[in-house]
């Protein structure tokens, strides 16, 4: 999967993103580049606060479905794991 | 549960009057309650104001009581909303909060809204002061200035609030300090509160008996490492530390790994992590291993874990390997990473001593 399938879901992630890290540089963040490392540098309090909103606002329990988190590599990946918990409008079942 | 946390309404709790109805003069401190608390703050337990009241009355409260409080939430909103909001910003636990307010009704709804936290009446606190949940078997200098240092984490927090640049940078504007060394004797008490305490940052979810401890340091298969955090808000002391089995074979095994929520976001982890991987390496392992106790509760050390390169062990059924697989409760997973490689870089801001044997970075 790539990004590319949930533009809305990645657009509102980056908006998450930012205000967690609280830097707005991360408003243009390109959907393929890693959360973790140089660049981004997710950690677990931004990493926290980022699972906290997406379970909020998405109803996807992350941490409770991915034991290595690989979800978080990047945006993309983070959407898409999203997209196919929610039918891919991003809007929680039900 | 122990309570970490006591959160006060103002008004006939901890004022002997009501704030807003005395003018010029505001109502003195209930001296029994100042008692009380200051006895808790002595035992490491931090204070925290929820009031219906405005700002100034959780400043005028501090000042007249000589008290610390790491958390105030001053409206008119419900108190358990405050109960709450206080408990996320500190990152405790809602079962490790007591709430003290006079009034029936306030007390009434914390207890609907919130049923796992210790709701008091000021009569009740007066007497709770001997109850074992306010009584830790023990106090370390970490514990005595917990309430202080919460205050300067306020204020660390206030000032990343304004900060224009990275976490990074942050951290070097702030002058942190991580150091790692070598645990003694004299690390016990606090490395066992620490194991009581942790829980967000913890591999094991067992405390582990001062005995134990001074066994593991003692043993020359096994390496204890204390981590200390400061900076120019104030020093943390030990928040942290690890147990690594050296193994005989080419495989080190973290045993147990400990952090202090209150360190999150200030580098300490990934350091640690980072040094575990060097020493690991240096020392001739090929894998460096940590078998983790996976909770809904240490979703940050799993990110920290992860942030670092570390992989949970692949399982043996097929598919997405999901904390959920054991329904039974929580499950160790071994997460592990390979350290032949070059190894990670070490943050600048990390102070290393050599312990004897096992060579430091």
């Amino acid at each position: 999967m790539t990004g590319g399938e949930a533009p809305e879901v990645i657009g509102e992630l980056r908006q998450i993103l930012a205000r967690a890290t609280g830097r707005d540089d991360l408003l243009g963040l390109p959907a393929q580049t890693p959360l973790f490392g140089a660049g981004v540098g997710l950690d677990s309090l931004t990493g926290t606060l980022l699972l906290r909103e997406v379970q909020r606002r998405f109803g996807v329990d992350v941490a409770g479905e991915d034991l290595n988190l690989d979800a978080l590599a990047t945006l993309g990946t983070l959407a898409a794991f999203i997209s196919k918990r929610t039918g891919g409008d991003g809007h929680p079942p039900g | 549960m122990m309570v970490k946390c006591v959160i006060w309404d103002l008004d006939h709790s901890l004022l002997a009057g009501v704030y807003l109805e005395s003018g010029a003069h505001p109502p003195p401190p209930d001296p029994a309650m100042v008692a009380a608390a200051a006895q808790l703050r002595d035992r490491g337990i931090i204070h925290a104001i929820a009031s219906r009241n405005p700002p100034e009355a959780a400043q005028y409260a501090a000042q007249a009581t000589g008290l610390d409080f790491a958390a105030a939430e001053c409206g008119w909103g419900r108190k358990s909303d405050a109960v709450r909001r206080i408990a996320a910003d500190l990152g405790l636990a809602t079962d490790a909060v007591a709430f003290v307010d006079d009034d029936l009704y306030e007390r009434a709804e914390v207890s609907a809204a919130v049923p796992e936290a210790l709701v008091l009446s000021p009569e009740d606190m007066a007497d709770a002061v001997g109850w074992p949940e306010f009584s830790p078997a023990v106090v370390t200098a970490e514990a005595r200035r917990r309430g202080q240092m919460y205050a300067e984490r306020r204020r660390r927090l206030e000032e990343a609030r304004e900060f224009a640049g990275s976490r990074d940078e942050f951290l070097r504007y702030c002058r942190t300090e991580v150091t790692i060394t070598p645990a003694t004797s004299a690390d016990v008490p606090r490395l066992h509160e620490l194991s009581v305490r942790t829980h967000q940052f913890n591999t094991a979810g067992a405390a582990v008996p001062e005995p134990a401890l001074r066994e593991l340091i003692r043993s020359p298969a096994h390496q204890v490492t204390v981590v200390r955090l400061s900076d120019r808000f104030g020093d943390d002391g030990v928040v942290g530390g690890c147990v690594v089995e050296l193994g005989s074979g080419r495989a080190w095994t973290v045993t147990l790994l400990m952090m202090s929520c209150r360190a999150m976001g200030r580098g300490v982890i990934q350091a640690l992590l980072a040094w575990l991987a060097r020493s690991a390496g240096q020392g001739g392992a090929a894998t460096l291993a940590i078998p983790c106790l996976v909770t809904p509760l240490n979703v940050p050390l799993r990110l920290a874990l992860a942030a670092a390169g570390f992989r949970a062990e692949e399982r043996a059924s097929p598919g997405e390997s999901s904390p959920r697989d054991n329904a039974a409760g929580p499950a160790m997973v071994l997460f592990s990473r390979p350290v032949t490689g070059p190894p990670p870089e070490l943050p600048g801001y990390v102070v290393t001593e050599a312990s004897s044997g096992v060579a430091g970075p």
